[in-house]
């Protein structure tokens, strides 16, 4: 019986400027400052068996991230977030933590994210919203450019395949879109390609700066 | 302006942005309502060059115990940073509480090394505070330097209000004390500095007027305030043990250059290298006890989470319990699954049992610093290492499984000659020969010799640049051996290094000069731009030659005779004769040297 655990937790504030590996190295030293210990894969250079279900793009906030990691002795769920709350940072808020499913492990899994997208507007843009989002997928096809990893040119691909919703309100003087596209090894859409390619359709001149990106769900295969 | 909000904006358009956002485990939060002393730590390179510096986490866990004093962190934008804060018109700020470091009450910059400087220029200017002392009107910070490099300050000494010379816990505590005191008088800033200047290791260097020779040496000083002391003796802190080592360290977002948990173990060094600055500046020896080392250690891991522990002297070997002590750490460390980092080990036996038993090193490999490549060289520079000893620890190495070495030396050293050279390659392929039955690959790593001030070299010629160059192309052709790599340090950055080191106060113009031009980052070969540094000690109409590469002699007066580091002067130049003719001096262990620190 091993003893793996899924704590979700919301990242937000300056914390939201670091990166994923450095997300993991954050809670292989929270996990020390706790005192809790990981257990360590086997072999020539054992690492902490700890993982967070979807990596996070920089300077995005999200209220649903997902670690999975073992640890050497059971211990109650409740026990290990209280042990962990006053051994993180202020920006990292741990929402919850239960005993995780037996199988394959959460970043196997992943299919499916959700995210918040306000978009600040020029004074007086106006329009339709509802009718903008299903206009923009009524398109065949929807071009976005995407950064080729090796030659440092953009090429065009259709990423309409990969959107699995989209629909915005006007909340103040944003716009708020709210869109689900596929993430995981499987499918993977980064909502950078996604954003630029519906500002332009929309006409929407805010530069990338002014916008603000939570990711609010992710989804997994049973 | 709301910093906040135009900072969160910068933030998605540079790289790393969490060298800029604070927020750290440990990071001391105070209300600056409450807080009488806003004191700045600057430390004058990137976040993760400065977060890795041990002495930052010293002094902010010294300076935040004092009630009423709150000590946040400041550190050089990377350039795409500073462009973007250039445009905006987002001033330089503190990590912690995003307060612009102009409305601080002292600027303290740590000194760590000369090619840093304009960085300082850079960070002032950011700041919107005037770079020099004297354009800083009421109201305007005190800016404040420390660290190695305030041993010779007058290349900066424009430019700073006052240096604390030597250990800097106790004194920047005083500094806090007398700050305090004048601000409750309400006198203007001068009072500040008047009292100041009488506290032991401060040096207030608009209190001294040099004056020149028509041959261009100093011809004196004159003291432009009679409280002032005629040298300033640097301030020691003369048992370790009285101060507790940092424990609640700053652990950093992101990635650092060391991320790990370390404790210094003892302060100077005994073994008297001539060249070696910190050797000097760093006497006397005072050690830390074992039990104060491994508890502090295990707190400090305890607070931090750090997977690394590593110990910080001037030569790990040396403490006087060195091997119970290790024994010890390698058995707090394996408790805790942490692993155990000793740099600059002496290599006997017990180091390697030592470093067999924490593993990790079979990846890193060994280094050895011979530093010289003839018995000669390394009996004149004092170097204390035997060709014998070297080949018997890599031998040894070798047969234990160990794959890589590293050997370190410097060029350009006094009296060294082409066949000084042919030694360090006939070292190399001394080793490449024993170990041939293992894949041994093995680094030659050369460094350029730097005079420095206070040291038994101090005299002494730099190598022009084309000598360094000549001597670089020899070593590379005779190093073509197969396992062998080279590589060599660049030869324009340790003559900028050693015009800054050896400099006065003349040198500053030059170095204003530079950073107008330009120039940033001066330490990093990306950024470090020679040809402006050309120019701008041209058109300063200041020789970099006449500071890097010209021979002292002994009567001349030197620009850091103001500062009293406490080895004499008569002590150097003992050192400096018996280096010519080869005579080595023994380790201050084994009886007095008299270089006047005990006295």
């Amino acid at each position: 019986m091993r003893n793996k655990y899924v704590i979700k937790l919301a990242k937000g504030g300056y914390l939201k400027y670091i990166s994923h590996l450095d997300m993991v190295r954050l809670f292989k030293s929270a996990f020390k400052r706790a005192g809790i210990r990981l257990t360590h894969s086997q072999g020539f250079n054992p690492h902490p068996r700890l993982s967070l279900a979807q990596p996070l793009p920089l300077g995005y906030s999200s209220t649903c991230e997902l670690l999975e990691f073992e640890i050497s002795e059971d211990m109650k769920p409740a026990e290990i977030l209280d042990k962990m709350r006053q051994a993180v940072p202020e920006g990292i808020k741990l929402l919850g933590c239960g005993r995780a499913a037996e199988g394959k492990s959460l970043a196997a899994r992943a299919v499916a994210a959700s995210y918040e997208v306000r978009i600040p507007l020029d004074a007086g843009f106006e329009c339709d919203f509802g009718e903008l989002c299903e206009n923009f997928m009524k398109q065949e096809a929807i071009p976005a450019l995407k950064r080729q990893k090796k030659a440092d040119v953009k090429k065009e691909t259709d990423i309409k395949g990969m959107i699995r919703e989209l629909q915005g309100e006007k909340v103040d003087d944003n716009l708020i879109l709210y869109i689900k596209v596929d993430a995981g090894n499987r499918s993977n859409l980064s909502p950078e390609l996604l954003i630029p390619a519906f500002a332009s359709f929309a006409g929407i001149n805010t530069a990338r700066e002014e916008m603000d990106v939570t990711r609010t769900g992710l989804y997994f295969l049973r | 302006m709301n910093i906040e909000y135009e900072f969160e904006k910068l933030l998605k358009r540079v790289e790393k942005p969490a060298r800029y956002t604070g927020g750290e485990v440990n990071e001391v939060q105070k209300d600056p309502g409450n807080c009488s002393l806003r004191f700045g730590f600057a430390f004058p390179d990137m976040y993760e060059i400065g977060m890795s510096y041990l002495g930052l986490q010293v002094l902010y866990s010294v300076l935040n115990e004092r009630d009423g004093t709150y000590c946040e962190r400041v550190f050089a934008p990377a350039p795409d940073m500073e462009s973007l804060m250039r445009e905006r018109g987002v001033p330089l700020f503190t990590l912690e509480t995003k307060t612009p470091v102009r409305e601080l009450d002292i600027l303290g910059f740590t000194l760590q090394y000369e090619l840093s400087y304009t960085n300082v220029l850079n960070m002032l200017s950011l700041a919107g505070i005037p770079v020099f002392a004297k354009d800083r009107g009421e109201g305007m910070p005190f800016v404040v330097g420390g660290g190695p490099c305030a041993f010779n300050p007058e290349p900066v000494a424009g430019i700073f209000d006052a240096f604390l010379i030597g250990d800097g816990e106790e004194a920047v505590v005083k500094l806090c004390g007398l700050y305090e005191s004048w601000k409750a008088s309400g006198e203007g800033k001068a009072s500040f500095l008047e009292a100041a200047c009488r506290t032991e290791g401060v040096y207030v260097p608009s209190f001294y007027e040099p004056c020149y020779l028509e041959t261009g040496e100093i011809g004196g000083v004159k003291k432009l305030f009679d409280g002032a002391a005629d040298r300033v003796k640097k301030s020691v802190l003369w048992d370790l043990n009285s101060t507790v080592p940092p424990e609640k360290c700053i652990v950093p977002l992101i990635e650092t250059v060391h991320d790990r948990a370390v404790v210094e173990t003892f302060r100077g060094c005994t073994r008297g290298c001539r060249f070696c600055q910190a050797g000097m500046i760093y006497r006397p020896v005072r050690e830390r006890s074992s039990d104060s080392i491994i508890g502090s250690a295990e707190r400090q891991l305890k607070a931090t989470g750090h997977e690394e522990l590593s110990l910080l002297s001037l030569s790990t070997s040396d403490h006087s319990e060195f091997e119970p002590l290790a024994t010890r750490l390698m058995a707090m460390c394996k408790e805790n699954n942490v692993s155990l980092s000793l740099p600059s080990l002496r290599l006997d036996s017990f180091s390697f049992k030592a470093l067999g038993e924490i593993g990790g090193y079979k990846k890193s490999g060994l280094t050895f610093a011979p530093e010289a490549g003839t018995q000669r060289l390394r009996d004149v520079i004092n170097k204390n290492i035997t060709e014998e000893s070297i080949f018997g620890s890599v031998s040894q190495a070798a047969e234990l499984g160990w794959g890589t070495v590293k050997l370190y030396f410097m060029v350009g050293l006094p009296t060294e000659t082409y066949e000084d050279l042919d030694g360090i390659a006939e070292i190399a392929r001394r080793i490449m020969e024993a170990c041939r039955k293992g894949r041994m690959k093995l680094t030659v790593s050369v460094s350029n010799f730097v005079p420095k001030a206070h040291t038994p070299f101090q005299w002494e010629a730099q190598d022009a640049y084309e000598d360094f160059v000549s001597k670089h192309d020899y070593l590379k052709e005779k190093l073509k051996i197969k396992g062998v790599s080279f590589s060599y340090h660049d030869s324009c950055m340790s003559v900028v290094e050693a015009a800054l080191a050896r400099g006065d106060r003349r040198v500053t113009a030059a170095l204003v000069n530079a950073w107008e031009k330009g120039c940033r980052f001066d330490a990093w070969s990306e950024h470090f731009n020679y040809s402006l540094w050309k120019e701008a000690f041209e058109e300063a109409g200041v020789s970099m030659g006449y500071y890097a590469s010209r021979k002292r002699k002994y009567d001349e007066a030197l620009p850091w005779d103001v500062i009293d580091c406490l080895v004499s002067k008569e002590y150097l130049i003992t050192e400096n004769e018996k280096s010519k003719s080869a005579e080595t001096t023994e380790d201050c262990r084994q009886g007095c040297r008299q270089c006047g620190i005990n006295t």
